[in-house]
């Protein structure tokens, strides 16, 4: 295996089950991963740092989603936002978008969906730093 | 959507109307806007008079609506496609719902959450639109229905739920579905015993449902509130809040039915231990005492309990239950008293030379490759408490489990059973004191048995021994073990570790059950095979036998070339909790005995050598059957998905009888078709229904009603022409029904004009509506028939319903009555069951009653099969008349067969 950055993820959601579930099978296929419950802790993780992809949900107590990648856009266009909720309106989605944000899954969504979207995220990055 | 309390409104109202007022149920709007403006309503039962006078006035003010009491056929009609859709959309959120289990899906709890609120509305509409069918006719329904939703409400509210178990249950009859009756320590002590064969006490468990029974017969629950509010509300401490509440539990009487169990239990448990007198252990058994939230240690145990001094004993151990710790416990974590339910343990107690634990890793192991056991003299009391000092043995988790560290100390006391009862401290011979108290094969021993049952329950493992006076070693308790924060969270590099191994094979064939285990492959060919399997092999094997369940709680894997992951193998698989793959294609071929493996069936990965890095990722990494959601859901799916209203002839198939939303759903839909079969006996029609008489060669009159697509143009005349039915199931029916030699079939030699008298002949009025007497009726749209051939005395009713969805098809159909004796009715029963059954019907058959459904077929299949149904009674009906022997069944099979093909080749 040649030594190459691996691809940083950040999970935010506030349901533990959903990093708890995510996490092994990304640590697996080779990410790095760091996985959050609040999203205050996950807004002050990304001022410390970027992250490659973030994949977030929307509802939240505190600072919601869209505050929180809205955020996470500003201070680093480069990183891939992927929405993953289980209140999919046509609306969120939409607004989603108009932020930036690379696709958007409703839960509860299967493994293999978000890694083929994840997958995706990275080519985009790839051929985005390509293209730079 | 209809709301609860827009049902029971509704359901008043209508209570309360008298008789002759009672207005059939309004038109199936769904909305639940009932037409009841205009009309005047009692609401009070009392008030006997004021209906007879409101009655008048109905009567005097609305003449009209003495006709328009009835509701239109056609809205009956989309009522009872309503409850089809219905009882569609909520067969699919089950299993939807189901797939979730399956592993590949993240769920979260507001998954859980709005997939129970789908379909409460969904069967809630059910029973609403069924009412809407058959008035009145099955109204505790709804109270069935409540009561399964309370469940469920308390589920997903994190509180307990002990549905329908025993006071008190043996271990033999306990299995991890009752973790919530019997709590973990018993269900785990009974699996192992029961699926790995290990040592274990011999005993019962006094349930949770024994306790709340107990709380309740001496309505405790009152009190126990009261004090609790004090302590809450700082009016008293702590600990005078849980003595208050213990000594109200010493204090109570344990009512009479536990009492009865128990003595059962202890009677049972007499004969299983050598008819001796029993001494007990008695042991808290607590509802999430050691899974999601931690108790443990928190109650009371009590050594060596003479049977007499039992109950005194169990009140003991439930007030434990009010300790202070585990109130502020409760309090920190947000839970109500009355969630609290203690099940305890009865075990006939073991004379335990030595005793210990073993953790199966041992804390200070950076590298996880050792598990820890510690051992003292005598009972294992103050080993677990820390009260005395034990020998701790260092041991290789890898085979053949070498002792890398030993301790020993200077173990000056033993805690010892007392002959009168009891426990009590006692000095260690000087000699003994500085010996070790384990050789190395009972070493070796708990290190193999510590792996096995981690191996089992799939997760690093605390687990209490003992060795008895015999010398057998004796397993008292197994629980989850908490690893230290950091063990499970170092970032080791999995994905870089893997990626050096070879893969061997990858995505091959089905995971039937999840997990990570490593070992030596071993091919079994023939059953043979399997008295030479080794512990901690790889089962490899062509064919998915359940003969591999013998080894299985030595295998670390189980991987076969064909199988399906809901085989019977897979089913013993997932109880072992054995990492499988089936229907792997050409594993046999690609591996060989001997061959070092790693399984991964997670990923679906077999990785050539030994990952062991792998292994404790995944023994580390909670597991999904484990996770709180996963259990929230499977619970809740046990109240809805079951099936136990099996059988609609059976005397519980009745609204008392529905145990699961599943049997709601199909009480309604049974219920739904039946009231609509019956309801055009009883039912006047609405007059402005499209009706008319077909117009056809056969002497058989049949009038149709169209209620909405059935007919393509109205008929002048009155008759319908056979061209003119646009309706798919009618058409079919009418199809079979005039085939050649359905009516004039030459084998039979029926001599045509006896059978057409018998065609004519009237029905006896019982079985028809006034109206219709002596006709035969089909109510029709253009997806749906309703056929009643009066055929004779026989009577023949035929429902169906053909859409493109397929779930939404079904036929159902009754053949009954008939004027030869019992015995050739029968037969000709025999002879419908045959055909029947033949062509993919379920049947059911009572005498001369016989009854035929199939569903779920594809719009043309439904309609080939109502063609068939055409032909088939047409031939059938004078069969009573010529059946004479047994051997003519035969015969007549045959010969409708031919009739068949003949009917059905292009």
């Amino acid at each position: 295996m040649t030594i190459q950055q691996k691809t940083s993820i950040l999970i935010l959601d506030d349901e533990p089950i959903v990093s708890k579930r995510l996490k092994p099978s990304l640590d697996k296929n080779g990410y790095e991963v760091e996985t959050f419950v609040r999203s205050v802790d996950a807004l002050s993780r990304i001022r410390e740092r970027d992250f490659d992809i973030i994949i977030t949900d929307l509802k939240m107590e505190g600072v919601n989603g869209m505050e929180f990648l809205t955020e996470a856009k500003r201070r680093s266009p480069a990183t891939e936002v992927i929405v993953i909720t289980g209140f999919a309106t046509m609306e969120t989605a939409k607004q989603s978008f108009s932020r930036g944000v690379f696709d958007f899954l409703a839960k509860p969504f299967k493994l293999g969906e978000i890694l083929e979207v994840i997958r995706k995220a990275e080519i985009k990055r790839k051929e985005k730093a390509a293209a730079a | 959507m209809v709301s609860t309390s827009k049902f029971l409104k509704h359901l008043d109202t209508d209570r309360y109307l008298p008789a002759p007022l009672r207005r059939d149920l309004p038109a199936a709007t769904g909305n639940g806007n009932h037409p009841v403006a205009g009309r005047f309503l009692v609401r009070d039962r009392s008030l006997t008079t004021m209906k007879k006078i409101i009655s008048w006035a109905n009567r005097t003010f609305y003449p009209e609506q003495k006709t328009a009491q009835r509701v239109p056929f056609t809205t009956l009609f989309s009522r009872f496609q309503h409850i089809l859709s219905l009882n569609n959309q909520s067969m699919e959120l089950i299993a939807e719902a189901n797939d979730k289990l399956g592993g590949h899906y993240v769920f979260d709890q507001q998954y859980i959450r709005s997939f129970c609120e789908q379909l409460r509305e969904l069967v809630d509409q059910l029973i609403y639109n069924l009412d809407g069918l058959v008035p009145q006719k099955y109204a505790d329904l709804y109270k069935i229905f409540r009561e399964i939703n309370d469940d469920i409400a308390k589920e997903l509210s994190g509180r307990l739920v002990i549905a329908g178990t025993d006071l008190v249950m043996p271990y033999a009859g306990i299995s991890r579905e009752y973790l919530n009756a019997v709590g973990g320590k018993n269900a785990r002590l009974a699996e192992m015993k029961k699926v790995l064969g290990l040592r274990v006490p011999e005993g019962f468990a006094i349930t949770a449902r024994a306790f709340q029974s107990f709380m309740e017969f001496n309505e405790l629950w009152p009190q126990v509130q009261k004090i609790t509010d004090d302590w809450l509300q700082n009016r008293l401490g702590c600990e005078q809040a849980s003595a208050a509440i213990m000594a109200l539990i010493r204090e109570a009487t344990v009512p009479l039915e536990v009492k009865k169990a128990v003595q059962v239990a202890l009677m049972q448990l007499r004969q299983l231990t050598g008819n001796k007198p029993l001494q007990l252990a008695v042991r808290s058994s607590a509802w999430g005492e050691d899974s999601e939230f931690s108790f443990a240690g928190q109650y009371k145990s009590m050594l060596n309990v003479a049977e007499e001094n039992l109950f005194q004993c169990y009140k003991e151990v439930i007030a434990s239950a009010f300790s202070p710790a585990a109130m502020e416990y409760r309090r920190q974590n947000g839970f109500g008293e009355q969630e609290m339910a203690m099940s305890v343990a009865c075990q006939a107690m073991i004379d335990a030379a030595i005793s210990g634990v073993i953790h199966t890793i041992a804390p200070a192991s950076p590298r996880q490759t050792d598990l820890l056991i510690s051992a003292a003299w005598g009972l294992g009391e103050p080993v677990v408490a820390g009260q005395i000092s034990a020998d701790q043995y260092t041991v290789s988790r890898k085979k053949p489990h070498k002792i890398s560290a030993v301790s020993l100390v200077r173990k000056e006391k033993q805690l010892v059973l007392r002959p009168e009862g009891g426990t009590a401290m006692q000095q260690v011979a000087g000699a003994r004191q500085n010996n070790a108290c384990l050789t190395n094969e009972q070493v070796n021993q708990l290190a193999t048995t510590a792996l096995e049952i981690e191996q089992f329950f799939r997760a690093p493992m605390d687990i209490e021994f003992a060795v008895d006076r015999q010398g057998q070693l004796v397993i008292l308790q197994a629980r989850p073990l908490t690893l230290p924060a950091q063990t499970l969270q170092q970032h080791c590099d999995i994905a870089a570790i893997v990626s050096k191994y070879p893969v061997l094979m990858k995505d091959q064939g089905f995971i039937a059950q999840k997990g990570i285990g490593a070992g030596k492959v071993f091919v079994v060919n023939s059953s043979a095979d399997l008295d030479y399997f080794p512990s901690g092999a790889v089962l490899v094997a062509k064919y998915a036998s359940p003969l591999f369940a013998r080894v299985m709680n030595r295998a670390r894997g189980i991987i076969t070339d064909v199988g399906s992951a809901t085989c019977h193998m897979a089913t013993i698989a997932r109880e072992f909790r054995v990492p499988t793959i089936v229907n792997a294609g050409n594993a046999t071929r690609v591996l060989t005995t001997g061959q070092d493996i790693t399984i991964d069936a997670e990923e679906n990965i077999i990785y050539a050598g030994t990952i062991d890095e792998l292994c404790f990722y995944g023994l580390t990494t909670e597991r999904l059957e484990e996770t709180y959601e996963y259990r929230l859901l499977r619970r809740i799916l046990n109240r809805i998905e079951p099936l136990y209203l099996v059988d609609p002839t059976e005397a519980n198939f009745t609204p008392e009888g529905c145990r699961s939303l599943h049997d709601i759903i199909r009480f309604v839909h049974e219920k739904a078709v039946e009231g609509l079969i019956n309801l055009h006996y009883t039912q006047q029609h609405d007059p402005l229904t499209l009706s008319g008489k077909l117009k056809w060669e056969l002497p058989l009159d049949m009038i149709l009603i169209d209620i909405g697509g059935g007919i393509t143009a109205r008929a002048k005349s009155g008759d319908i022409a056979i061209e003119q039915i646009a309706s798919i199931p009618m058409a079919a029916f009418v199809k079979g029904l005039s085939s050649p030699g359905a009516w004039n079939n030459e084998p039979l030699s029926v001599d045509m004009a006896s059978f057409m008298s018998s065609l004519t002949r009237t029905m006896p009025t019982e079985l028809a509506s006034p109206k219709y007497v002596g006709q035969n009726l089909a109510v029709i749209s253009r997806q749906y028939a309703n056929i009643s051939l009066r055929l004779g005395y026989h009577f023949t009713i035929i429902d169906a319903y053909v859409a493109d969805n397929l779930n939404d098809n079904y036929i159902y159909f009754r053949f009954a009555g008939g004027v030869s004796d019992l015995t050739r009715r029968s037969r000709r029963a025999r002879f419908l069951q045959r055909i029947l059954t033949e062509n993919d019907f379920v049947v059911e058959v009572h005498e001369d009653l016989v009854i035929a459904r199939i569903k779920k077929l594809p719009a043309i299949d439904i309609e080939a099969k109502i063609s068939f149904l055409g032909l088939l009674v047409g031939f059938t009906r004078q069969l009573d008349v010529l059946l004479l022997s047994d051997q003519h069944i035969n015969q007549f099979v045959s010969g409708f067969e031919m009739l068949l093909k003949k009917n059905t080749q292009p």
